[in-house]
């Protein structure tokens, strides 16, 4: 036996978390571009038309703005003080696997010897209700990095789109059995998953590849026609550099967090004037050993969900997934030879 | 539709302290050692904190201008000072810039200590080489400070110290009460055409000054710190006398945001150098990447 809803008690849901007060969030379409954001009523949740949203959930869990603390100056005297810590429920409606997956790999990053209380916070104050895939575009590639269509990781409910507006729902969490207590069906209709799409790339490949290969010369060419614009790093759900400014004017402001990226220049420029990533090629091969090797090291999980969101905002058409193929195909021509 | 004001259900939050908020600090010592290097004394405001607070030679600490920013400086007093800290910066920035202008009496902020340190435990009973390039002085004085105290538990001390003029050399007046220590050797040098009229120290490179100073690598350390292509030079020559990769020390300065390895932008390869480092054996850094 499965559990059932319609779409209709879903919105309906939906339209009762926001009344109640709860924060809602979830794909709406800004400017016919489908974008994940907060909903102001069930209306505006978009359950079809593009594959997946251009950005990601990580606005919800680690905003790209968010206040550290307050500080007021006096003559010699500093006051601080601690910003009110958030109270409302989140609610995250429809987010894709490859965008739920973010909370298990950042939870680590938040969370190794130091805890970062504002994260940890707004994470466990947000329930994270997934829709599973049923369409994928040229860019999707969660299926090369041992994910797919209906991967589990950081979900707390697992939405199916069965036919004619029914929902097979899999709570898989406690906060996820909660939130839809008594509000679902059982049913003996269930769910088939796709196999999602095609593998782009063999990953023990890469693995084989990045292991003696920080010095290839293929990082300059890859790299090449780069822009530096930061916008693969902004759009990941997983990347997660950020940089600490002071906001202010007239001896009061905020310390704050807000998203940075290491495709920058200036990220990596130290003092003295030396930079030990002045390169693009320097900085785009970072993102890729992050990425798969030294995040995995640490962590032993990868730190890409393999949405693909990289090369789908890319300017240039960069991104993990052209590069990791172009690594996978040599090293395999290699192999022939 | 159940209407409630509150949430039917509640989730269990923790909080637990802001790991980014700073302890505020109290100037009490502002010296100008440099053109535009400035030491600052501090201490905590806190009594209570200043009591918990211990570091260990080598780590480092985040200190904030308020308005301006926060920076990464190495605390360059000795672990077994009591009631203050000190740091060590060059005006180079915006909140060094800011730093620049502050007085006795002022506020800072400072977070830390954060890092690892020398391991000044394994050190004992060792020879110990300090060898400083310019603005890195203050990371090696820390160490210098704290063996000179432990005096009998180490052997013989040699500093080699150089920046490229008479005037860059930071804690100038430090060097000759160093000096003055049994087993201690205080060797000074500045870049040839740096030096002044009354210059009694060496003329040269560092790495040339140390090949010239006949060191004995027996029994020994050394820790070598300064800008990059001082390092890079300095390096084979110490290999030469004889000193092992793990016997080489040194600390690396990347820029740093976070501290606590979150910011994701101090890494070398593998290593966060906010966690895993600052400090690094020669050893181990031969197994990084070329990434810094
Ligand atoms: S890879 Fe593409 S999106 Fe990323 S910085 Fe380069 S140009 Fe911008
Ligand atoms: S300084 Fe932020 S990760 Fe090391």
């Amino acid at each position: 036996m499965s559990e059932i809803l319609s779409s209709a008690t879903l919105r309906r849901l939906v339209d009762q978390w926001i009344t109640e007060g709860r924060h809602v969030a979830g794909p709406r379409l800004v400017n016919d571009r489908l974008l994940y954001g907060w909903l102001e009523s069930a209306g505006q949740l978009t359950l079809d038309g593009e594959t997946r949203p251009r950005n990601s959930i990580k606005d919800f869990l680690f905003p790209r703005h968010e206040k550290l603390y307050g500080y007021k100056l006096g003559r010699k005297r500093v006051e601080l003080t601690e910003v009110a810590p958030l109270v409302d429920e989140q609610i995250v409606i429809a987010a894709r696997p490859c965008d739920a997956a973010l909370g298990p790999i950042l939870d680590r990053v938040f969370n190794w010897d130091y805890s970062d209380a504002t994260y940890n916070r707004r994470r466990e104050l947000t329930t994270i209700v997934t829709l599973a895939c049923q369409s994928f575009d040229a860019q999707c590639f969660c299926t090369s990095v041992g994910s797919g269509p209906d991967d589990p990781r950081g979900s707390d409910v697992m939405l199916h789109a069965l036919d004619e507006g029914i929902l097979e729902i899999r709570c898989l969490t406690e906060k996820g059995r909660r939130l839809f207590a008594g509000q679902t069906e059982p049913s003996a209709l269930k769910a088939q998953v796709g196999a999602g799409p095609e593998i782009r790339f063999d990953l023990g490949k890469v693995g084989e590849f990045l292991e003696g290969g920080f010095e290839d010369a293929q990082w300059p060419e890859m790299a090449r026609r780069c822009l530096g614009c930061g916008v693969c790093a902004y759009t990941c759900p997983t990347c997660h550099c950020f940089d600490i400014v002071d906001e202010g004017a007239g001896g009061q402001g905020v310390r704050a967090r807000n998203w940075d990226a290491c495709q920058f220049g200036m990220f990596t420029l130290h003092a003295a004037g030396h930079n030990p990533r002045s390169q693009q090629a320097q900085r785009q091969r970072q993102r890729i050993y992050h990425k798969f090797r030294i995040y995995p090291q640490k962590f032993g999980t990868l730190l890409c969900t393999g949405c693909g969101n990289c090369t789908r905002n890319c300017p240039v058409g960069l991104g993990v997934q052209p590069v990791l193929s172009a690594i996978s195909r040599k090293m395999q021509s290699n192999d022939e030879l | 539709m159940r209407k409630s004001a509150r949430p039917p259900f509640t989730i269990k939050t923790t909080m637990n302290a802001n790991i980014y908020l700073p302890d505020l600090m109290e100037v009490v010592q502002v010296r100008q050692q440099t053109a535009d290097v400035k030491s600052v004394r501090i201490r905590f405001r806190d009594e209570e904190r200043a009591r918990a607070f211990s570091f260990r030679v080598g780590q480092f600490g985040i200190f904030s201008a308020f308005g301006a920013g926060e920076s990464p400086f190495n605390l360059c007093s000795s672990s077994n000072w009591q009631d203050f800290i000190e740091f060590c910066f060059r005006r180079t920035g915006r909140v060094t810039e800011a730093l620049w202008n502050i007085d006795e009496g002022d506020i800072v902020g400072f977070r830390g200590p954060y890092g690892n340190a020398y391991p000044m435990d394994k050190w004992r009973g060792k020879n110990l080489i300090f060898i400083g390039g310019g603005i890195a002085m203050p990371p090696i004085r820390c160490a210098i400070w704290y063996a000179l105290e432990n005096r009998d538990q180490y052997g013989q001390i040699t500093i080699v110290y150089g920046s490229r003029k008479v005037g860059d050399l930071v804690f100038q007046n430090e060097l000759d009460r160093w000096a003055e220590y049994d087993n201690v050797r205080v060797v000074t040098c500045v870049d040839p055409g740096g030096e002044t009229p009354d210059w009694k120290g060496e003329i040269g490179f560092v790495p040339t000054v140390v090949q010239q100073a006949d060191i004995s690598a027996e029994n020994a350390i050394a820790l070598v710190i300064g800008p990059p292509i001082m390092i890079q030079f300095t390096l084979p020559v110490l290999s030469k006398i004889g000193l092992g990769d793990s016997d080489i020390y040194t600390s690396l300065e990347n820029r740093m945001k976070c501290g606590v390895g979150k910011c994701g932008r101090c890494n070398c390869g593998p290593a966060y150098v906010c966690k895993e480092g600052p400090v690094f054996t020669l050893e181990q850094i031969k197994r990084l990447p070329k990434d810094f």
